[in-house]
């Protein structure tokens, strides 16, 4: 079969990229003010901010929210910027603190609330089955009930990977303090999944658990 | 490893975990562009970057004037993007003749000759004139495109590294594709399905298929949603490398040839319900079909019961307000019975239960998402996307009601709730 295309019916021109710049030299360009650097910084860190968020809070339109407060705090605050090859340190300390303060609001929104909110979990993922989307929609709601700063410590370890010591940096607490944050997060949520045969009998349908 | 440990209810938590991360979808080149335009709008940051922006757009209007007096007048369409994450693979452009991209990436033909979308890499889409299409995703790792109705015939180039992945929903069906040459057709009136795969190999899922349905180059796979039947055939091979003959036309009937490989029939079961509690319901005997259950064993009849019953008990149950019966029932149709249409059926079931339970809209609205996403043109897809539409507006306001409200117009302008959407488009609830 004929698959090659010998003629494109339109060229698509680009300016300059300066998507090869390090992150130093895009550190130092926005800490200069230059006008490419924040049009850069946003498509190069925009999908990992958008990405946690959207793993922390299970919400695709918040995560949005969150990824522009992270950047206009970032670019208002890019002169402070003391290392520029830690740029990417820079952004993601913001992202930690703005779903930090979020976390806090929804907190304190579900206590002065008469209703709790509804869980309503869109990762724009494409999970094909409802089983999956509910069981989901179960977690999150569990995640909700955890304290802020639980919720976050989990989030950075287990959505996100991280290694204790990573969480410890990020959130400027003592490593002996993210365990014990980490083990009553684990401990509640297990817990509190254990007491929800529905969670667990979705998971045994789905033979995640064996 | 971040796993949370052993224990029932920490491996569960680890799955949870697990299924979290993974569902998380990258935002797209679409999005990243959508959030750096929101981002323009705000404040200083919006100064700087639309300084950098006419920059760049005066020295690309230079280069492009060039560029442009070469270029073919063709109506087009050209999105570029990039994965910011590392060692990112090209973009994928594209260019569209015969028609454009509008609100929700539907494809609107602007003649009568079909549409046409070319891929930079070599890849074709090409729609027959009348059909429903909706574009629903491009970028550097490749393309979704839905066939709401209608026929397109696919010639996708295979990547080097095979790194690319082309996915075409048709109907309820998800056609996956490597490199490959083939049709599809979907008749929504009929909700006949059919593929002719003339190079290559796919991959299809959806209802009655059995699960994953693998073809190889030449075969023929036909699937009749209301009888409930699977055809794969080899048709002759002067007609399996006809690459010339155009788009079939939706399969009326079953095809002439002699099926080779599988034919599921409808379970018999099914009909088999039809005699016993479908007949009850339809009497209005609700107090019968329940206490027969009971009578049975509720366990034992949700696993041993046959399709059609379970959604019979269903709407006995729901009419009577017990909706946990009513729940667990359509529950177990779908996980016993999960490649039968009456599945969809199910889930759309599964959302009335839920909006009349005390569970809340947000599950309830989950499942109408679950039927509109397998069964964009189901029975039910005009009140399940009616449905959502009300939910929405109860749970977020009439600004979150709007974009359903408009989708809903434009896809049923004389459905049920058309009124209702209206006026959400204007703005009056």
């Amino acid at each position: 079969m004929s698959t090659r295309r010998t003629h494109l019916p339109v060229s698509l021109v680009v300016a300059p990229d300066r998507g090869d710049s390090s992150d130093g030299e895009l550190g130092r360009a926005l800490r200069a003010g230059s006008p490419w650097a924040t049009a850069e910084t946003w498509q190069r860190f925009a999908p990992g901010v958008i990405m946690f968020a959207k793993r922390a809070l299970g919400s695709e339109s918040e995560a949005q929210d969150i990824a522009q407060e992270v950047f206009l705090r970032v670019f208002a605050k890019a002169r402070t910027l003391r290392d520029p090859e830690r740029l990417r340190s820079f952004v993601f300390s913001f992202a930690i603190r703005v779903l930090k303060t979020e976390l806090r609001a929804r907190k304190a929104r579900a206590w002065l609330s008469f209703h709790r909110p509804e869980t309503l979990v869109d990762l724009g993922g494409e999970l094909t089955d409802m089983e999956s989307r509910q069981a989901l929609r179960r977690f999150y709601a569990l995640l909700d009930r955890l304290a802020p700063r639980h919720r976050l410590v989990f989030a950075l370890r287990h959505l996100e990977s991280m290694t204790l010591e990573e969480v410890a940096a990020h959130l400027e607490i003592s490593l002996s303090t993210v365990k014990r944050l980490q083990e009553r997060a684990t401990s509640k949520l297990s817990r509190w999944i254990e007491a929800d045969p529905g969670l667990a009998g979705f998971l045994d349908d789905k033979g995640f658990v064996r | 490893m971040t796993t949370p440990g052993g224990g029932k209810g920490l491996r569960t938590l680890a799955a949870l975990t697990e299924l979290a991360r993974a569902s998380a979808r990258p935002p797209t080149p679409v999005e990243l562009d959508g959030g750096l335009d929101a981002l323009r709008a705000r404040g200083d940051v919006g100064k700087a970057l639309r300084r950098a922006s006419r920059r760049s757009l005066f020295r690309l209007s230079l280069v492009g004037a060039l560029a442009a007096a070469s270029a073919v007048a063709v109506v087009s369409v050209v999105r570029s993007g990039r994965q910011p994450w590392r060692a990112a693979p090209p973009a994928l452009t594209y260019s569209i003749e015969g028609g454009s991209v509008v609100d929700g990436g539907y494809l609107r033909e602007s003649g009568g000759g079909g549409i046409k979308l070319s891929f930079v890499e070599g890849t074709e889409f090409i729609l027959t004139p009348g059909t429903r299409s909706r574009l629903r995703a491009v970028d550097a790792s490749g393309a979704r495109i839905a066939i709401e109705h209608g026929t397109a015939s696919f010639q996708v180039t295979p990547a080097p590294a095979g790194d690319r992945r082309w996915q075409v929903d048709v109907g309820p069906f998800l056609v996956t594709v490597k490199g490959t040459v083939f049709t599809v057709s979907w008749d929504a009136a009929t909700e006949k399905f059919e593929l002719k795969l003339r190079h290559g190999r796919v991959t299809v899922t959806g209802p009655v298929t059995g699960g994953e349905i693998a073809l190889r180059a030449g075969q023929r796979l036909l699937v009749d949603l209301p009888q409930g039947e699977t055809v794969i055939s080899e048709p002759k091979p002067e007609e399996a490398l006809d690459v010339s003959a155009g788009p079939a036309a939706p399969a009326a009937e079953p095809p002439p040839e002699r099926p080779s490989v599988a034919r599921a029939g409808k379970p018999a079961a099914a009909s088999a319900g039809e005699r016993r509690w479908g007949v009850a319901l339809a009497a209005g005997q609700l107090d019968r079909i329940l206490a027969e259950a009971e009578r049975a064993g509720l366990k034992a009849t949700l696993e041993r019961a046959p399709g059609d019953d379970l959604l019979a008990l269903a709407d006995a149950a729901r009419y009577r307000r017990r909706m946990d019966l009513a729940r667990d029932a359509l529950l177990a149709a779908r996980r016993r019975f999960p490649d039968s249409p009456r599945s969809l059926d199910a889930a759309f079931r599964l959302g009335r239960v839920e909006e009349a339970s005390d569970r809340g809209l947000a599950p309830a609205i989950e499942w109408y998402d679950e039927y509109l996403t397998r069964a964009p043109t189901g029975t039910y897809a005009s009140e399940a996307l009616g449905r959502k539409m009300t939910l929405m507006s109860k749970l977020g306001g009439a600004s979150r009601a709007r974009p359903i409200a408009e989708e809903y117009l434009r896809r049923f302008p004389a459905g049920t709730y058309a009124g209702p959407a209206r006026a959400f488009v204007r703005g009056a609830p």
